[in-house]
């Protein structure tokens, strides 16, 4: 997360955002102090549950929304106090938002007419971006007479043809069916790296995330807990909430034996010691509880002898590729591990003790 | 959820300009007029119609009594006026309760339709809602005239050697309004029974009730509501007719309607008119409150 | 054979039904076939004819009225809808304000208050007008029906507004469209369906509208629903069947184009 800025300046550049619905006692504060740089052709996600402000944000930036404080900058240009049609910025709405009573063709030429380009420019954009999205054969039909996953693509092309600087997408994978989405996945990262736009993605779905994103923010609460690439939020999250949100996660509480410059070591319940992993900014001393996080697929079955942790199997259940085993540990707290069904051992039966063994750098320490 | 799209309204700024042309209009030819009225209703009639701009409570006090031309001291109830207030809310009353009687199974009738046949039946109910009121009180009348098509019928078939008169009548009067009103029961009713759940139905047959018992504690409860809405949109228009009273029942059997606008013409008493007027005024938003708080009840049992 | 159980059948219910149905078509059915009449009769079938439909073009009185109702139904059902479209577009979708309340009363209050009423109101006024100015043009009627239709010309235009997606005219600000650009290109090609119900509610109300035309009409300026009212009173013939389903007729196919306006969605 410490990697130097690649460029001097960011595409998007929001300082101090924040922003409050209602007024009195009924305001309800949406964004709180978002700092935020999105670089110039990257795929940046804003992943969060529903409520967490990712689409507040994103409205701000598109200029539906005016921010209650802070300034939001595209291309190094003061935004705030613009509205939507005077940003370089567009926008895929979940909804699509495709204009019923024009064709296929008009909805993708409205942003360029809207701009007073000549209609031959208009007519040649129009083309190109059908065949961009593969729709040429639909230019004449009306949205209702198309299907929901064409839709998408022409409410893409649509945004796509004024030539934004940055595309905005508003979950907008939410509403196919989970075939069509994979597909579409796909089709929107070939997009992004073919245009070399720079899309901001919002969604709650956390392994879209993971696959499409160089970096993501995952939000909660109107904040920005964690900002980083897919790999980082995933294997060295900061937060309860970052672990808990992406991906299966064990909660452990240790206790820090010795605090070294980037881990610590502590001792796990059960009494074995093992080094965790400290996130930004926190540097607990020896002596400290603290809680530490474990992917399930980190730890392994062993023999007691060399086990970090001991426990006794509750169940096991059976996922085709994997199998999760739950085990309660010693001190009655649960944690799963993730098995690959590769051999054809069979799982231990519940009521075996068993020995769990962590692969070096699984504990990661978060913040509460 | 704040991040609704929905929920952030535009601020209105200079939008709420665009409605005074028609406000202007409305003011100017509804509710300046009405407030009109109210003022001459304190007024005294003038001589050959008109008002005399002298304040008085006489228009008021004539409502619902009278004096003696002779006897000024001697003051009693204004039969006649009474009689024609009675009548009103008599006849809009049975008026409400034959729209129901027929319009309950009628609804219910086009919501068990298939849904291709339903827009069919609904229709056919819309249709006499949209023709002239003036066209189907006629129709009725020519029904109902001593050589109208009742009386001929009933003597050609030698039921009858003398026509029946029931013109004029305020059995005349009565089926005049219910026939030209039963639309406005039928449609409110359907539109309950349309968003009733018919599974409730199903779990009320399941649950051994019979078919009298699920009428009465399953669907009347459920389409109550469109009751309220269907009774109120019939006894509105009927407590304030004036065509269906004045073809129907001629000079006899008067409604308020036809008093009020009587007290214009030959009455040439304006502020009796004018307050009579308010008198039917009030009842009818007497009404409108009546259902307006019924609706809330409705909405807060549901949301509790 | 055993009659199958069926949840939605209520014993009678059909029967009654079927029977509203008869009661409401049998007095207009008898209405239009008799104006078919060949004599004087309403009840007494003697051969089909036109005549009556000859006798009511025939008539100067007839033509002028019908005349006289077409053009103030057009004239104040364009004017209700313009006003109404206005008016539709101020009050919907905005943050609640002050007087908002009042608003929908104005623009409800004929809809309220008994028509008889109304009626009454504006004779008032009317006359009061007419001594002070002496002017008895068809200025009162127009005023008059326009206001009259002002309610239903908003109803369907508002229900449109409301349920129209407000994300489209966020993309069409999003695609660079200015306020006006986004009205005229995305709001006023969707709201057309609205309008044109508007419209046609607000004719049909004005051309049906019999006791406010009673009272505000000066001399001469009867009105077609006036003139059968007034004509009823007097011993009828079937020109007035004749009359009656003509109108009828023009009713039902306004009725029709209205249902497949609305019907037909997005």
């Amino acid at each position: 997360m410490s990697e130097p800025q690649p460029t001097p300046q960011p595409e998007i550049e929001i300082t101090g955002l924040s922003k409050v619905f209602g007024q009195g006692s009924a305001a309800f504060k949406a964004l709180t102090d978002i700092e935020l740089n999105i670089r110039t052709a990257e795929f940046f996600t804003l992943l969060g549950p529903s409520g967490c402000g990712k689409t507040t944000l994103l409205r701000v930036i598109a200029g539906f929304e005016q921010p209650s404080q802070g300034s939001v900058r595209i291309n190094g240009q003061e935004v705030a106090g613009l509205g939507p049609n005077a940003r370089p910025v567009n926008t895929v709405f979940q909804s699509y938002a495709l204009f019923p009573h024009m064709t296929v063709a008009q909805n993708i030429g409205f942003g360029l007419k809207m701009l007073g380009r000549p209609a031959d420019e208009v007519a040649a954009t129009t083309a190109d971006m059908l065949k961009l999205v593969q729709m040429e054969a639909m230019a004449d039909r009306k949205p209702s007479e198309i299907s929901g996953g064409q839709q998408q693509r022409v409410a893409l092309a649509r945004a796509l043809a004024p030539q934004p600087r940055v595309l905005l997408l508003d979950e907008p994978l939410s509403a196919l069916d989970l075939k069509l989405r994979k597909e579409m996945q796909t089709e929107l990262k070939r997009l992004q790296t073919e245009t070399g736009i720079t899309f901001v993605f919002v969604t709650h779905d956390q392994e879209e995330a993971l696959t499409m994103s160089d970096r993501i923010a995952v939000m909660s609460g109107g904040r920005i807990l964690q900002l980083g690439s897919p790999s980082e939020i995933y294997n060295s999250p900061s937060e309860r909430f970052v672990a808990d949100f992406i991906g299966d996660t064990n909660f452990l509480k240790v206790k820090v034996v010795e605090a070294l410059t980037e881990t610590v070591n502590v001792r796990l319940p059960g009494g074995a010691l093992h080094s965790a992993r400290l996130p930004d900014g926190l540097r607990p001393a020896a002596g400290d509880d603290v809680s530490v996080v474990v992917r399930p697929e980190q730890a392994t079955l062993g023999d007691g002898a060399k086990a970090h942790l001991t426990g006794t199997v509750t169940n096991s259940v059976f996922f085709g590729t994997d199998t999760h085993i739950h085990v309660n540990l010693e001190d009655g707290t649960p944690f799963t591990l993730r098995r690959q069904n590769a051999g054809n051992t069979a799982p231990p039966a519940p009521g075996t003790m068993v020995g769990l063994t962590l692969a070096d750098g699984a504990l990661q320490v978060i913040r509460e | 959820m704040a991040s609704d799209p929905n929920q952030t309204e535009e601020r209105h700024g200079w939008k709420w300009l665009l409605a005074t042309p028609a406000l202007i209009v409305l003011v100017l030819a509804a509710s300046g007029p009405l407030m009109i009225v109210v003022l001459y209703s304190f007024l005294s009639p003038g001589n050959m119609g008109g008002v005399a701009w002298e304040f008085s409570t006489d228009a008021w006090f004539r409502v619902f009594m009278r004096r003696d031309i002779f006897d000024p001291e001697n003051v009693t109830v204004n039969q006649a006026h009474l009689a024609v207030l009675w009548r009103s809310v008599w006849l809009s009353a049975q008026t409400t309760v034959i729209c129901a009687v027929l319009g309950f199974p009628t609804a219910w009738f086009i919501a068990t339709r298939p849904p291709g046949q339903r827009t069919v039946w609904l229709f056919l109910i819309t249709i006499p809602f949209w023709t002239n009121l003036l066209i189907r009180t006629f129709a009725i009348q020519e029904m109902l005239r001593n050589n109208g098509t009742i009386n001929t019928a009933l003597m050609w078939m030698g039921v009858i050697n003398e026509p029946i008169p029931m013109m004029f009548t305020d059995f005349a009067v009565l089926l005049g309004m219910a026939y030209v009103f039963m639309p406005l029961m039928v449609l409110p009713l359907y539109a309950a029974m349309d968003k009733m759940d018919f599974r409730l139905v199903e779990a009320g047959y399941d649950l051994y009730a019979s078919r009298i018992a699920v009428l009465r504690h399953v669907i009347l409860p459920l389409v109550k509501p469109g009751f309220i809405a269907g009774s109120i949109l019939v006894f509105i228009p009927s407590i304030g007719a004036y065509v269906t009273p004045r073809v129907l029942g001629g000079g006899q059997k008067m409604m308020l309607g036809n008093l009020i606008a009587l007290q214009f013409g030959q009455g040439r008493n304006w502020p009796l008119g004018a307050a009579l007027a308010m008198v039917l005024l009030i009842i009818t938003v007497t009404a409108l409150v009546l259902y307006l708080r019924a609706v809330n009840r409705q909405e807060d049992k549901r949301d509790g | 054979m055993a009659r199958q159980f069926s949840i939605s059948r209520l014993p009678g219910f059909g029967a009654i039904a079927l029977l509203t149905f008869v009661l409401l078509y049998l007095p207009i059915i008898i209405l239009v076939v008799f104006s078919f009449n060949e004599n004087q009769s309403q009840s007494i079938w003697g051969g089909f004819s036109l005549r009556w439909y000859e006798a009511a073009f025939d008539n100067q009185q007839v033509r002028d009225v019908s005349i006289r109702s077409l053009w103030l139904a057009l004239v104040a059902s364009s004017l209700a809808t313009i006003l109404a479209t206005l008016a539709a577009l101020a009050t919907t979708r905005v943050s609640r304000f002050k007087g908002q309340t009042i608003i929908y009363a104005l623009i409800n209050q004929p809809l309220m208050v008994p028509e008889v009423v109304t009626g009454i109101a504006l004779l008032i006024v009317v006359a009061f007008i007419k001594v002070q100015t002496g002017y008895t043009g068809m200025g009162y009627l127009v005023l008059a029906h326009t206001a009259f239709c002002i309610p239903f010309a908003y109803l369907p235009i508002r229900a449109r507004l409301e349920t129209m997606d407000r994300t489209l005219e966020q993309a069409a600000a999003d695609l660079y469209a200015s306020h006006v650009q986004a009205f005229r290109y995305i709001t006023l090609p969707l709201l057309v369906p609205g309008i044109v119900a508007g419209f046609m509610l607000g004719f049909v109300v004005s051309l049906d509208t019999v006791v406010i035309t009673e009272f505000v009409k000066s001399a001469g300026q009867d009105t077609l629903p006036t003139y059968m009212l007034g004509q009823l009173r007097r011993a009828v013939t079937p020109e007035m069947n004749a009359i009656a389903t003509l109108f009828l007729a023009l009713s039902l196919c306004i009725v029709t184009l209205f249902f497949l306006v609305t019907s037909k969605r997005g």
